[in-house]
């Protein structure tokens, strides 16, 4: 029998996920909720799943399998708890909640109910970081002490007042939207950091949320690395990431589509020489039952009806993975705010303390 | 009928599937207009007449360079590809799809006399009817190439193969029909997923369809496998045209070519080069191998 699903938020993340899994042979998405009646209005007549504009309702309803929650960040928890106390399987947009705490309640709620849960960290499904992450784990390149993970895109250009991303309370902002891509990735593949230090978060064309969030990771065993991303720089086409990654044997820098090894001494094992080596993605690569927008998008959702399929509730990218991104979000959020004052003089283009959310100012207290 | 030889312009707009260092490289070189009607003229010298085009900005100043000189490229043909996608994504996410349509339909100042057409008093207009909004949208896309010889025009792969996941049956048939009538072109569709989509469109009706799609010896950018394409090439019931031959450089040219064009049968191929070396040796590649082909 097809999994039932609903959708919850019908914007750009959730169009593409209906897209992918509408084709899915063992799905059947029987709902869509958008508060918005807008683009259902105009869909209605080409989509044979039914129309709500309140989930609640939806999911008392529809006696669905799974959710789809692509809404902004503000509103998941409450839907993410709605979905839990019915029983219902959930894939969620990143990021997973706006509070560590709130996330923490929703966890703890979680550990007693068979439910597969994952968060949309699409990094974790990139071919290129999958085998990097494998390539560290082999200890290929020694102990690791060192990495930068950074992420640039021109996303936000001038100041715009209007849609949510210039809302922090509403889950925009560079750090919520775009570093939480990079911070995530550090954590698959170095775990959490135990501890965050020199952030900043500035403004560049944002009146009221930062546009570039950097800081230093530190680990207990002696591994630092640095996070730098920037939403407002033009010179990139399309979102990039870049991660390098320093080990006592050698060297990896990788982005989405290739990655370079450098070796102090041959590897014949992995196939690698003295020196460096290039990988590309297209000889790895492997192609998805149904493509749209990139491979990485398809694998999340399929690996996730998958899980639900086989009962599999240790997933790669669920709530608790989400949380510990969730929670170092929160981490240089409040460093950054905690060092406001002492570099106001160095930093002028700070994101201003005053303007910062009530989430902000409980951390402080 | 489809040309052997269609030179693609991802070189040009620094798109390179590979590597985002060699993307860059590539933004680099083709800063300028010279610099890419350059590479342009090499292709066209050497007997290239069909040229794929996405709706990139850029592309507007390339067709007003093919326009200022009519006698230099009185044969070009050209295969618009839209929409270009990045241009749209930051208004999308910023103010969501229909925000966008508006601001772009609004805005765009050649859009002045589609506004008298939506007539006062409807802000939105993608609610009242998604198939006029598009007649719309594709309108704006066109304008850029107004008054060149337009053989095909193709829906770019991103809202292809979205729509495709939709199955919004209606779309694709309205694409195909509004082109035809007011353009007087054929329709192609770019897809990563070419064996559902060519069913898809044989679902809705449509017989014998143009479609565009990587395909490559090495399987890159092949949904769901390089076998269903081998299949579906095979029944021979739609126009295929081969685009990432060389999987961005993972098969050899010689290699690429032959297993498109001799052992699939292909009679259409697109690609992108930047040196004169290269434009002339997969030409001649391309072309020595489908006049051999049996199929």
């Amino acid at each position: 029998m097809k999994l039932k699903a609903g959708f919850i938020g019908f914007g750009r993340m959730g169009i593409t996920h209906f897209s992918i899994l509408n084709d899915h042979p063992d799905v059947d998405v029987v709902a869509i909720c958008d508060e918005s009646s807008t683009l259902l209005d105009a869909l209605k007549k080409y989509i044979k799943a039914k129309n709500y504009s309140d989930y609640k309702k939806m999911i008392d309803e529809e006696k669905l399998d799974f959710v789809v929650i692509s809404t902004p960040t503000e509103s998941h928890a409450e839907i993410i708890r709605t979905a839990i106390n019915n029983n219902v399987h959930i894939f969620s947009e990143k990021p997973f909640c706006l509070s560590a705490e709130e996330g923490k309640g929703i966890i703890d709620h979680l550990s007693e109910k068979p439910l597969v849960n994952q968060v949309g960290y699409v990094n974790r499904f990139n071919e290129v970081f999958v085998e990097v992450k494998k390539l560290l784990q082999t200890g290929l390149i020694g102990d690791i002490r060192n990495f930068s993970s950074e992420m640039y895109g021109a996303t936000v250009l001038k100041d715009t007042k209007s849609g949510w991303r210039n809302k922090k309370k509403m889950g925009g902002g560079c750090m919520y939207e775009m570093a939480s891509h990079c911070i995530d990735l550090a954590v698959y593949l170095f775990g959490k950091p135990d501890k965050v230090a020199g952030s900043i978060m500035q403004k560049v064309y944002s009146s009221d949320v930062e546009d570039l969030v950097s800081s230093t990771l530190l680990y207990n065993q002696g591994l630092c690395g640095t996070i730098h991303v920037n939403w407002s720089d033009a010179s990139y086409r399309k979102p990039t990431n870049i991660v390098k990654i320093f080990g006592t044997k050698g060297r990896i820098v990788a982005d989405k589509h290739a990655y370079k090894v450098y070796l102090r001494e041959p590897s014949p094992e992995h196939g690698f020489n003295e020196g460096w080596n290039t990988r590309y993605i297209t000889e790895f690569a492997e192609s998805v039952r149904f493509y749209v927008r990139g491979n990485e998008f398809t694998r999340q959702l399929d690996y996730f009806v998958d899980c639900i399929g086989k009962k599999e509730f240790d997933n790669t990218a669920s709530f608790a993975e989400a949380h510990k991104t969730d929670s170092v979000m929160e981490d240089i959020t409040g460093d950054a705010a905690r060092s406001f004052d002492e570099l106001a003089d160095f930093v002028p283009s700070q994101t201003d303390r005053k303007r910062s959310s009530s989430l902000l100012r409980k951390i402080l207290k | 009928m489809l040309d052997n030889v269609i030179f693609g312009d991802n070189q040009f707009f620094g798109i390179n599937h590979m590597s985002e260092e060699k993307a860059e490289a590539l933004t680099v070189k083709f800063r300028t207009l010279k610099a890419i009607t350059d590479v342009i003229d090499v292709a066209y010298d050497n007997g290239i007449r069909a040229f794929m085009f996405n709706t990139h900005d850029r592309t507007r100043e390339i067709c007003d360079h093919f326009r200022s000189n009519p006698k230099r490229y009185s044969d070009i043909v050209l295969y618009p590809s839209m929409p270009y996608a990045h241009k749209y994504a930051n208004a999308v996410a910023e103010k969501g799809i229909f925000g966008a349509i508006n601001e772009i339909l609004l805005t765009d100042s050649s859009a002045g006399d589609i506004l008298g057409m939506i007539g006062k008093g409807s802000k939105m207009l993608f609610d009242k009817d998604v198939i006029k909004t598009m007649q719309l949208l594709i309108d704006l896309e066109m304008k850029m190439f107004r008054g060149l010889n337009v053989k095909v025009v193709f829906l770019q792969n991103i809202v292809t193969d979205l729509l495709l996941g939709f199955g919004m049956k209606e779309i694709f048939v309205g694409f195909i029909d509004y082109i035809k009538d007011k353009y007087g072109a054929e329709v192609g569709f770019n897809s990563m997923n070419m064996p559902k989509l060519v069913a898809f469109l044989h679902e809705c009706g449509i017989e014998n369809p143009i479609v565009c799609s990587s395909i490559n010896k090495a399987g890159y950018f092949m949904n769901p496998d390089i076998e269903s394409y081998e299949k579906t090439i095979k029944e021979g019931k739609f126009r295929p045209i081969a685009m990432s031959v060389l999987a961005s450089g993972a098969v050899q040219p010689k290699e690429a070519i032959e297993y498109v064009c001799k052992n699939l049968g292909i009679k259409s191929v697109v690609f992108g080069a930047s040196s004169t070396k290269n434009i002339i040796e997969t030409k001649n590649l391309i072309e020595s191998f489908c006049c051999t082909a049996a199929a």
